[in-house]
């Protein structure tokens, strides 16, 4: 924890209000003890040096020293920061819809006069919560009313807004969250959340959004009992809530079929509170029960919000099963479906051309026949739905051929791909004809568009066989390049990463990249060659010679134009495709384009049918599909199959095709996933590849057989359940009771719930009481939940399935009649957040009443780089550098490099900085000057003397030379008595013989020594007594240079000494 | 030290201020001008929505006083002043389908943007007040198919280009009485083949001192040189890497000296030509840093001769100076 320095209560910083400076470690402080005893020490130490000197040598260790302990006392800066950042929360649920425009305009008005330096940031939020602004300097930058949509206003969810505030928040200023919603959270949990914010120190506080429905009826719930048996009644429980009394008719749907109703229910007379019904219907068929119940009010004005007058729920009745077969060509099937019939199984057939049941909907039914329908028919939803139908629910799944189905019908890749009993790539083929595909992607104009490229060209890599070419080209910064060079797609992950790092540029041209492509497919071997254009049409068209080039190399091209609006800009590629044979979509909904390019790369897939007629064999006898086939039946000739290969592992191969090299492609396979049962049937496709076996006598009887080992094992296990949804969640209870009304227990219930939107999810059961389990499960859209229950004893043996499930038919935010103002309070009360209003005419929002942030910054290695490193040099320079020069613009450097660190710390202002240059100039020159002074006395007293020189030339010139003789006598003595110690005399012997040897020079050097410094006089003294000798003219020449020559060999000898004395 | 030869103390001096100016460089927050590479002056502009900022800024035009105007993929308008300090900004009315791409200020301050994706015209005052808007969706006369940028003559009339099959440059004039705010259709300028190539995609306009018309032949890669009688007078300019080659230029303006400057979007570069086509200098490569370009899309001579730079993946401007 940061401790603030008690060290420093004396500075007049402290006395200021606040030292930006904390400590980590503050114990380490007490190292500044050691500062007197450094004086003392130095003192002493130093005492060769001059005073001035010897003064600042000592400031500069102590101050070292000092330092060395405020760096071990881990030093930090303390940032204190006044300004506020303010996240707007704008609530965009369905339930205050009609209060967008004011958020909005309540946002830009608080921060049309902010501070400059606060900060803003918004983010809406509904079921999930969005990043509309960053936080940022300057104001609120939304245009009003161009929020995108928000995706799912069905739930509302306070918690996940407040959390991406929290995250959002810059960490060095004061943080205020302003909540603008009508309090009506039924997703999280909005306190917990606001309690965490109160823990960062963010305040929240509360903008309510009012409203109150006074007039409303609304559905609360309909309940109908989870199973039944055909022919019995089931009776559907109703709850209406009314606000006021009402007369209203009722409406309600048996399996989409409005049920006549007697006057007595269908006329009713609502009074204000909880009205209950209770509707009791006979069952007549198996399969799922539909039930869905609406009112309409007589007076519309008692009930404001229509949307909340419906109810949904549905019970399971079993029987025998019914089958479905889908396709895109009755017709074509009308053989097989009446062979079925024959057989006594009940069929439908369903034109998925026309319509697509739900997830629901298949439960209606125990199999399902795929006859050659192609992938494309299907969303991503579906068909999870298909694959979970199958796995979770049991179901069977069958799939015929036919030039759509399989791998030439685009299933490769897909959910349902990945439960059919053979698969779908060749992966033993050695030669087949390949296809080649080359996508062209430009950037699109539209949000997200190059996210949806993206999305699609992995769709693209995933649904063509590892065995074709697959390339894409883009514009990207360098110029039009293959992004994904041409290739066999048999790496398809590492296509895939290629994708992700793709640079999807805005093609300025379709020519070049078109040409691009033209020319790879040209040199490859492939028997089907297309490109696949997505745009939004912006770019410029090809050249017609290039467009008669694809037609010459039989190259289709397909163009995918993706934008808004009656755009012309989709005439170019409308004309692109018509001239290469390819197709044209014009995608609004960019959901639609997965399934677009799963169709259109079906062009590459061609090469997987085979049309060549072939006699089926028997590869596995004792299949149960071929139960009574065993001996001798003739299985007659098909015309042709779609190629797959044999799913190594549970999977069985009753029938295949004989290929000469000991290759078989399948036929007929079958197996179990999860707790269904998929059969494929690679062949088909009836008037053409299987006129022979509409005829065959066994027709009917091998279908019928298959059929019914893949329908749903209807096992329903006679348990009482029930469902109830409680806010957000979901609950399912099981009492388990034997024949004799005894407790199962310890039972094993393994169960999915098919969500509406996600597939299936896995629900844990619990046991909580004798006989009693149970489950519960997330709510946040609105639809239906099926549940399927599988209970197995303890041994593990399966005893049977519950079907099961709850009906959300409208989002609770429709059922909030008014604001919940004590959950905002709460909100804001937790937090120490105001309640504002959205119409008072205040600036309250950017109030800088909060607690200054305070933020530590490590600054102990910037101490070192500084202070510490331009300290040691300064003390370096305070004993080494004679030059006064010099050292004064060290120490000017110094001074302002270390005040300038001080400066930086405190944040001080511009003229801060200025006065910490002005300062270092002040007293560098200051110490100057102690030079220029001289220097000038120096030189007024040349000129003088030059003027003089003609007079005392001579008997200066005599005296001089005395003193040089002089001179060289007296060290040679010395030297000669100091014999073997060289090293010290050696220097002045040689400067004096230097010396005499110019003697004319010896008046200057006494300055340019000084000056230059290579040996420094003893004091300061000696510096001030430089004028002397020129100034007092009487003075004999002779004795000033013996005192000279003798200050000088004192200050070698210092010198010497210190050198001697090492380096401290 | 004595030895030293005669300017040393010259150097030492300089020496001795430079940490000195640096450091009172760096307080001030100023960039010492010999700092910066290849010209450049500065920058300015950074990801973002906020003023001065950008998203794919594609559009630029400069008023004869020296004001800068950026239109980007946010679809915003921004006036910046001479020196690249933000002054004003403002959306389109509409951007769901797609946005301008290039706008022109008339000598009389008033802002055309081509509205591309709208196909129309859209004339602001200098602070982003709507004054009117001519054009339509269509490839006949008075209609548009994604216009892309708006110059003027002395005489009065605007110029339009647009592409997309459609390929052409249109003139405008005002509608007399109308004080700026009805623009007519006047004729279809340039359409069709020129010197054997047909127009693909005309992306930028600029007339010259001379009153001629320069026109950016982007898919031809080739600059174009017009009378106002609709004559050819020039042409060059062909697909490379090379000095005197362009790819895909996107943007040409007119320096004082009558020389042209050309933004290069494929070749991620500026390049001067003379009238004549005679390449006078390159300037730029690909990258991130200043003094590279990343997808430039436009370019304007500035005052002063300076040179505004669109670095439109980057989201900045560069200014430089050469």
């Amino acid at each position: 924890m940061a401790i603030l320095a008690r060290l420093d209560g004396g500075f007049a910083l402290a006395q200021s209000g606040f030292i930006p400076l904390s400590f980590e470690r503050a114990e380490w402080l007490w190292l500044a003890l050691l500062v007197p005893v450094i004086v003392i020490f130095s003192f002493r130490s130093l005492a060769g040096l001059g005073p001035a000197r010897r003064v600042l040598a000592i400031v500069v260790r102590s101050i070292v020293v000092l330092i060395v302990a405020v760096v071990l006392a881990e030093v930090q800066r303390v940032r204190r920061n006044e300004d506020v950042t303010v996240m707007f929360l704008m609530d965009r649920s369905l339930s205050v819809r009609e209060h967008g425009d004011a958020q909005e305009a309540y946002m830009a008005d608080a921060c049309a006069n902010m501070p400059p330096k606060d900060r803003v940031g918004v983010i809406d939020f509904a079921r999930l919560a969005y990043l509309e602004q960053l936080p940022m300097t300057g104001g609120y930058f939304l245009d009003q009313g161009r929020l995108p949509k928000m995706p799912n206003p069905e739930r509302t969810d306070v918690a996940a807004a407040i959390r991406l505030a929290m995250a959002m928040f810059p960490h060095d200023t004061a943080k205020r969250i302003v909540l603008m919603s009508d309090g009506n959270d039924n997703m999280g949990d909005a306190l917990t959340e606001a309690r965490r914010a109160k823990a960062d120190g963010v305040v929240i506080d509360v903008v309510p959004l009012w409203y109150r429905v006074r007039n409303e009826v609304y559905f609360e719930k309909m309940i109908a009992p989870a199973s039944a048996e055909v022919g019995e009644v089931v009776s559907l429980r109703m709850n209406i809530q009314a606000n006021a009394a009402t007369s209203a008719t009722m409406v309600v749907y048996h399996n989409d079929r409005q049920v006549e109703l007697p006057p007595e229910v269908s006329r009713q007379r609502f009074h204000t509170g909880n009205n209950a019904l209770v509707l009791r219907l006979p069952v007549t068929s198996d399969g799922l029960q539909r039930f869905e119940a609406r009112f309409v009010t007589d007076d519309p004005n008692k009930d404001l919000i229509v949307d909340n007058n419906r109810a949904s729920a549905f019970t399971f009745v079993s029987g025998k099963g019914k089958v479905a077969v889908m396709t895109m060509n009755p017709e074509h099937d009308a053989l097989f479906v009446e062979a079925l019939r024959s057989e006594n199984i009940k069929t439908t057939v369903i034109d998925v051309s026309i319509n697509i049941p739900d997830l629901a909907g298949l439960l209606d039914y125990s199999s399902i026949v795929l006859s050659n329908v192609p992938a494309h028919m299907f969303t991503e939803e579906q068909m999870k739905g298909l694959a979970s139908y199958v796995e979770d629910i049991g179901g069977g799944l069958v799939m015929t051929g036919g030039e759509d189905s399989f791998g030439a019908g685009g299933w490769i890749g897909t959910p349902v791909a990945e439960i059919l009993p053979v698969e779908l790539e060749l992966k033993h083929k050695k030669i087949i004809p390949r296809g080649a595909l080359v996508t062209i992607m430009h950037s699109c104009e539209l949000p997200r568009g190059n996210m949806w490229g993206k999305m699609i060209a992995k769709k693209a890599v995933d649904t063509i066989s590892s065995k074709d070419y697959i390339g894409m080209l883009a514009y990207a910064a360098g110029g039009e390049s293959w992004e994904v060079p041409l290739q066999i797609a048999s790496n398809k992950g590492a296509i895939k990463k290629s994708i992700d790092r793709m640079q999807i540029g805005d093609m300025p041209d379709f020519d070049a990249t078109m040409r691009m492509a033209v020319t790879a497919l040209r040199q490859t071997d492939a028997a089907q060659k297309h490109v696949i254009i997505i745009s939004d049409g912006d770019a410029n068209p090809p050249l017609q010679s290039l467009l008669d080039e694809y037609k010459e190399a039989k190259i289709t091209c397909s163009t995918i134009a993706v934008g808004f609006g009656q755009h012309a800009k989709g005439a170019v590629l409308q004309d692109v495709a018509k001239q290469t044979g390819g197709r044209y979509y014009p995608v609004r909904n960019p959901r639609t384009l997965p399934q677009i390019f799963v169709k259109e790369s079906k062009v590459v897939r061609r090469p997987l049918l085979i049309d060549t007629p072939f006699l089926p064999q028997v590869a596995y006898a004792q299949s149960e599909l071929l139960a009574g086939m065993e001996y001798g039946v003739e299985i007659p000739p098909l015309g042709g199959l779609v190629l797959t290969t044999p799913r190594p592992g549970l999977a069985f191969t009753p029938l295949v095709r004989a290929v000469d090299e000991g290759e078989r492609d399948p036929v007929l396979a079958h197996w179990q996933r999860g707790l269904g049962r998929v059969v494929a049937f690679t062949s088909g496709y009836w008037p053409v590849w299987g006129s022979e076996w509409t005829q065959w006598s066994r027709f009917a009887k091998f279908w019928a057989q298959t059929i019914r080992w893949t329908m749903r094992q209807e096992a329903p296990a006679n348990f009482d359940t029930y469902t109830t949804v409680e806010g957000n969640r979901g609950r399912i209870v099981v009492e388990a009771l034997d024949k004799d009304a005894d407790y199962l227990n310890f039972l094993n219930v393994r169960s999915k719930v098919i969500h509406p939107t996600k597939g299936a999810l896995p629900v844990e059961f619990i046991q909580t009481g004798p006989g009693h389990y149970e489950g519960t499960f997330d709510i946040d859209h609105t639809g239906q939940y099926i549940a399927n229950l599988a209970i197995y004893d303890e041994g593990d043996q399966y005893q049977g399935s519950i079907h099961t499930g709850v009906s959300v038919p409208f989002s609770p935010e429709l059922r909030e009649l008014a604001t919940n103002e004590a959950l905002l309070r709460q909100v804001a009360d937790t937090t120490g957040g105001r309640w504002l209003q959205m119409d008072a005419d205040d600036d309250k929002v950017f109030d800088h009443n909060l607690p200054p942030t305070v933020s530590d910054q490590q600054v102990w290695s910037w101490t070192i780089a500084w202070l510490l490193l331009p300290l040691f040099l300064l003390d370096v320079a305070a004993r080494r550098l004679a030059s006064w020069l010099a050292l004064s613009i060290v120490v000017e450097l110094l001074i302002i490099v270390v005040l300038l660190f001080g400066a930086d710390v405190i944040h001080t202002t511009w003229w801060g900085v200025l006065g910490v240059v002005l300062l270092g100039e002040m007293i560098g020159w200051s110490i100057r000057f102690r030079y220029i002074g001289p220097l000038f006395d120096w030189l007024t007293h040349s000129v003088i003397a030059l003027g003089t020189t003609g007079q005392r030339s001579t008997a200066v010139l005599e005296q001089l030379k005395t003193a040089r003789d002089r001179a060289k006598s007296e060290p040679q003595a010395q030297s000669r008595s100091h014999a073997g110690e060289h090293d010290e005399t050696a220097p002045v012997d040689a400067k004096a013989k230097f010396d005499a040897g110019e003697p004319t020079k010896q008046a200057p050097p006494i300055n340019i020594e000084q000056t230059l410094g290579g040996a420094e006089s003893a004091s300061p003294g000696a510096v001030r007594s430089k004028p002397k000798p020129t100034s007092g003219a009487d003075e004999t020449a002779e004795d000033m240079t013996a005192r000279l020559l003798k200050a000088k060999r004192r200050a070698k000898r210092k010198l010497d000494d210190e050198g001697a004395g090492g380096n401290d | 030290m004595r030895k030293t030869p005669d300017n040393t103390p010259v150097i030492v001096a300089r020496r001795r201020y430079a940490p000195l100016l640096v450091a009172l460089a760096a307080v001030c927050g100023c960039d010492p001008p010999a700092l910066t590479p290849n010209g450049v002056v500065h920058s300015f502009g950074s990801q973002g929505l906020g003023p001065g900022q950008f998203g794919y800024p594609r559009g630029i035009a400069r008023s004869p006083d020296g004001k800068v105007f950026i239109a980007d993929k946010t679809a915003r308008i921004q006036r910046f002043d001479q020196h690249g300090s933000f002054e004003i900004g403002w959306s389109m009315p509409q951007r769901e389908a797609g946005k301008p791409v290039g706008l022109g200020v008339h000598a009389d301050g008033r802002v055309f943007v081509a509205d591309t994706h709208y196909h129309r015209v859209i004339v602001f005052t200098p602070d982003g007040e709507e004054l009117s808007r001519f054009g339509e969706l269509g490839t006949g006369d008075g209609q548009f198919q994604l216009p892309t940028d708006v110059a003027f003559d002395d005489r009065g009339f605007v110029y339009v280009s647009e592409y997309n099959g459609n390929d052409r440059v249109t003139r405008w004039s005002e509608v007399p009485g109308s004080t700026g705010v009805e623009y007519a259709f006047e004729s279809v300028f340039v359409a069709g083949p020129v010197a054997g190539r047909v127009l693909r995609r005309p992306s930028a306009l600029a007339v010259d001192g001379e009153q001629t018309l320069w026109i950016a032949d982007a898919c031809n890669h080739r600059l174009l040189r017009f009378d106002l009688d609709g004559k050819l007078l020039a042409e060059f300019g062909e697909m490379g890497k090379a000095a005197g080659q362009l790819r895909y230029p996107y943007d040409i303006d007119v320096d004082d000296d009558g020389n042209l400057l050309v933004c290069e979007f494929g070749n991620c570069r500026l390049q001067w030509f003379d009238p004549a086509g005679r390449s006078l200098r390159v300037w730029g490569k690909p990258g991130r840093e200043l003094g590279e370009l990343s997808s430039p899309w436009g370019a304007v001579v500035g005052k002063d001769g300076l040179v505004f730079v669109l670095d439109s993946l980057n989201a900045r401007v560069q200014v430089i100076r050469l």
